[in-house]
């Protein structure tokens, strides 16, 4: 299987060039877009993911691996739409309402995709509406929300309210994160988990899409 | 006292007694430890150690603080009451206090006046005789307000509860009356009967604190207030009976959401209204402003860098007291490191930490990816008191959101960096933090022959206001050339800031001369 290790060396180097030629290359060469992103990307990520945990890697790190991630998985992504490969899951993502923090959440995205989710990003200042009308939308089965201020964490708990009051809550699983948060604050609103950093955000959508 | 209990303070050698019962907080707060999350058990700043008595954890604690920090005797004095005597290590000390000394030009007026900044962390006041500027007295304290959250957002957090903002307000009010009180007592009752005018500045949130204003705008996008404008009282009104009757109390105006009239102070004492070139005004405090421009035209951002440079969210961090590490030096392959007191280190504080990174680099110690070359973990500075790798992170977030909001500011106004002649720095740069080390991990992105240390510049702006014929106006106009902007919106931020988490790799030039003294007014 060590075929395509340039893949997954590309990507946890952050060389977007060499993550899209070597893409291209294996795509001609006939390999299963699917075991790309298994075998190599996926790894890769999760690499990535253990050393940003680490402190070996840092943000600047993260954000040019995750752009060659992203770079060679815009190559793929057609190809297994069109094969009808599913997503591991499919998560909303946005900065509560009254934020406009999110470089952090954009790390979160990245390593969610990097960890085989669909990622539906709705980006900063998010109302619960916009929540609401995403998990109808999209019909996801996690909804991440991130705050950095201590004013707007009450935006997660407002949010999580409305979702129970518009009959959604039930469809999803939620997990919450940023600088200010933390696991009681995450019990007290009654949200499903909290993750502590990227890194950490796959593996806990891993196991909240499991259960 | 019924039923009183004694708590012991070390290191210093201090006892109090209390009402059996009372909240640590409480006893504590009165001896100066600050509860940076308004006493909310989350950020564990107020931490104190039981070196004698009982206090049993609180469930939750060991989670929040580790079991070995628990065992070792370590709680969150936020959260306990004192039930028996005790003895507490704290881990925190005094802040230091930033006065201003510097000369300025000025035209004498008739009477005395009384300049005030009024910080988020400290205050100082000053009575100055306007015949002939001379201060005639000083006096600082800390911000009692910080018994409610030592950072702006938790305190503004606490304003939104209920009676909060009337609690702040309360506090804040009488605190400056008694520092106007002793002022006057110092100068003597001849010279507090002078007294004709009274002059306060500070961030938008201080302003809407002391003026008794609404505070939630101010906590959630687009942190836009409508009331910025001057806050007028009368001494007798607030009940200053020290002062005479009449004497105008005037704090004056903010810019906006985040940027008070302590930049508008400084922007007035370097003179950077009557500038013709460009130039740059940074204040470094835990929100960073920056602004960029010339006499004409001035335009401000906040940038949010954090506590880093205060010692804060460090794992050794502390404030710049005794025990801390407060400088590190190469020399040949090793270093030393400068201990504040002479006593055994105990921790770092702000200037240490960009010291020791700028060791770090240059020994090759630390990659200017931020990593320790050779893959550790930590680094031991001067035993026990360690860098660790993720204190190296905390500082990169910090210095990057400075110099990416200094560069986009700079390239929105055409300012190339290298023509630049005068960069003002007030509050922590050149008066607690080296330039070369700041230089050296990159916080700085200009020449360093252009850098000014400038000092507690809003105590100088609202001295210098103080001799104005009209205050108030001479700060509107300058207000209507300032426009604020706000980094967030700016889709190139994320970039900037990600480039300027990295150290430069080669040392920067080394310095010829001693920066000079900022120029006079
Ligand atoms: C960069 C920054 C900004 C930038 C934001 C740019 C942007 N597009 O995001 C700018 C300059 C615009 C800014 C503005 C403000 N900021 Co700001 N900002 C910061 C800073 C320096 C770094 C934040 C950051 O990006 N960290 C890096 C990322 C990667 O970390 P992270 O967000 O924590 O995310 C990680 C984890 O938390 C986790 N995570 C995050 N979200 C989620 C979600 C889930 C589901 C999971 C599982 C995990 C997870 O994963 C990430 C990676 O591991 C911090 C201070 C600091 N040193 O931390 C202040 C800080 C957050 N800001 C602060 C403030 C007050 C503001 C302002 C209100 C005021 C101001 N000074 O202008 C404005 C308001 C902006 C707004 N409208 O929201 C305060 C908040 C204090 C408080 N008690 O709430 C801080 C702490 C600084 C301070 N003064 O102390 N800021």
């Amino acid at each position: 299987m060590s075929e395509w290790t340039k893949l997954y060396d590309a990507v946890l180097n952050g060389d977007a060039d060499t993550a899209r030629s070597v893409t291209d290359e294996a795509l001609a060469a006939g390999t299963d877009p699917q075991t790309l992103v298994n075998d190599y990307m996926i790894p890769a990520m999760d690499e990535v993911g253990r050393r940003f945990e680490a402190n070996d890697f840092f943000v600047p790190e993260l954000l040019i691996a995750a752009r060659a991630m992203k770079g060679a998985l815009g190559k793929i992504r057609p190809l297994l739409t069109a094969s009808g490969v599913k997503p591991k899951g499919r998560v909303v993502l946005g900065t509560v309402k009254g934020d406009l923090h999110d470089i952090g959440k954009n790390l979160v995205a990245a390593m969610l995709e990097g960890g085989g989710f669909e990622v539906i990003d709705l980006g900063v200042d998010v109302s619960a509406e916009k929540f609401i009308e995403a998990i109808r939308d999209e019909s996801a089965d996690i909804v991440a929300m991130s705050a950095l201020l201590t004013t707007t964490m009450p935006s997660m708990k407002n949010t999580i309210e409305a979702l129970n009051e518009a009959g959604v809550r039930g469809n999803v699983k939620i997990m919450i994160g940023g600088a200010p948060i933390t696991r009681e604050y995450a019990e007290e609103i009654g949200a499903d988990s909290y993750g502590d950093s990227a890194a950490t955000a796959v593996g806990i959508a891993r196991k909240l899409v499991a259960s | 006292m019924e039923n009183s209990v004694l708590i012991r303070l070390r290191p210093l050698d201090k006892t109090i007694p209390v009402p059996a019962g009372t909240p640590l907080a409480n006893a504590l707060f009165a001896e100066g430890v600050e509860f940076p999350c308004g006493g909310r058990g989350r950020c564990k700043g107020c931490r104190v150690r039981v070196l004698e008595g009982r206090l049993p954890a609180f469930p939750g604690e060991r989670r929040l603080l580790g079991d070995s920090r628990v065992n070792a005797g370590w709680r969150l004095s936020c959260r306990h009451r004192a039930e028996s005597d005790l003895t507490l290590e704290l881990a925190q000390w005094e802040a230091a206090v930033l006065g201003d000394n510097t000369d300025f030009i000025f035209s004498p007026r008739p009477g005395c006046g009384i300049a005030v900044d009024v910080g988020t962390t400290t205050l100082v006041a000053q009575l100055v005789d306007l015949e002939n500027g001379n201060v005639l007295a000083v006096r600082s304290g800390l911000n009692r307000q910080a018994r409610f959250g030592a950072d702006l957002m938790s305190r503004i957090e606490f304003s939104m509860t209920f009676e909060g903002r009337t609690t702040l307000t309360n506090l804040i009010r009488k605190q400056l009356a008694e520092l106007v009180r002793d002022l006057l007592a110092a100068a003597g009752p001849e010279k507090a009967e002078r007294v004709n005018r009274m002059i306060l500045v500070g961030n938008t949130a201080m302003h809407h604190l002391f003026g008794g204003l609404n505070t939630e705008p101010l906590s959630r996008y687009p942190f836009e207030t409508q009331a910025t404008g001057t806050l007028r009282f009368d001494a007798g009104r607030l009940g200053w009976n020290g002062l005479p009757a009449g004497c105008p109390v005037v704090f004056l105006p903010c810019i906006g959401g985040f940027v008070g009239s302590d930049i508008l102070a400084g922007l007035l004492a370097v003179g950077f209204d009557r500038r013709e070139k460009p130039g740059v005004f940074l204040d470094l405090g835990t929100n960073g402003e920056v602004v960029v421009g010339n006499r004409s035209r001035m335009v401000c951002a906040s940038t949010a860098a954090g506590p880093a440079f205060e010692g804060a969210r460090i794992t050794m961090g502390m404030r710049a007291s005794t025990g801390a590490i407060a400088e590190v030096v190469p020399c040949a392959k090793s270093w030393r490191c400068r201990v504040i007191g002479d006593v055994d280190p105990r921790g770092i504080c702000g200037s240490g930490l960009v010291d020791a990174v700028a060791a770090g680099l240059d020994l090759g110690m630390i990659l200017p990816n931020g990593r320790f070359a050779h893959g550790g973990k930590n680094w031991v500075l001067s035993s026990p008191v360690q860098l660790h790798q993720c204190d190296i992170r905390e500082l990169q977030l910090a210095k990057g959101a400075i110099a990416a909001g200094a560069k986009i500011l700079m390239r929105a106004n055409d300012i190339r960096p290298r023509n630049l002649t005068d960069v003002f720095m007030a509050g922590a740069f050149g008066n607690y933090l080296r330039l070369d080390s700041a230089l050296r991990i990159g916080l700085l992105p200009f020449p360093d022959k252009a850098l000014r240390p400038s000092g507690n510049t809003a105590l100088l702006g609202a001295k210098i206001s103080l001799f104005a014929e009209n205050p108030e106006s001479a700060c509107e106009s300058l207000r209507k050339r300032v426009v604020h902007v706000s980094l967030s919106q700016d889709p190139g931020f994320q970039d900037t800031f990600v480039e300027e988490m990295t150290f430069p790799g080669k040392p920067a030039t080394s310095r010829a001369s001693p920066p000079e003294k900022a120029e006079k007014l």
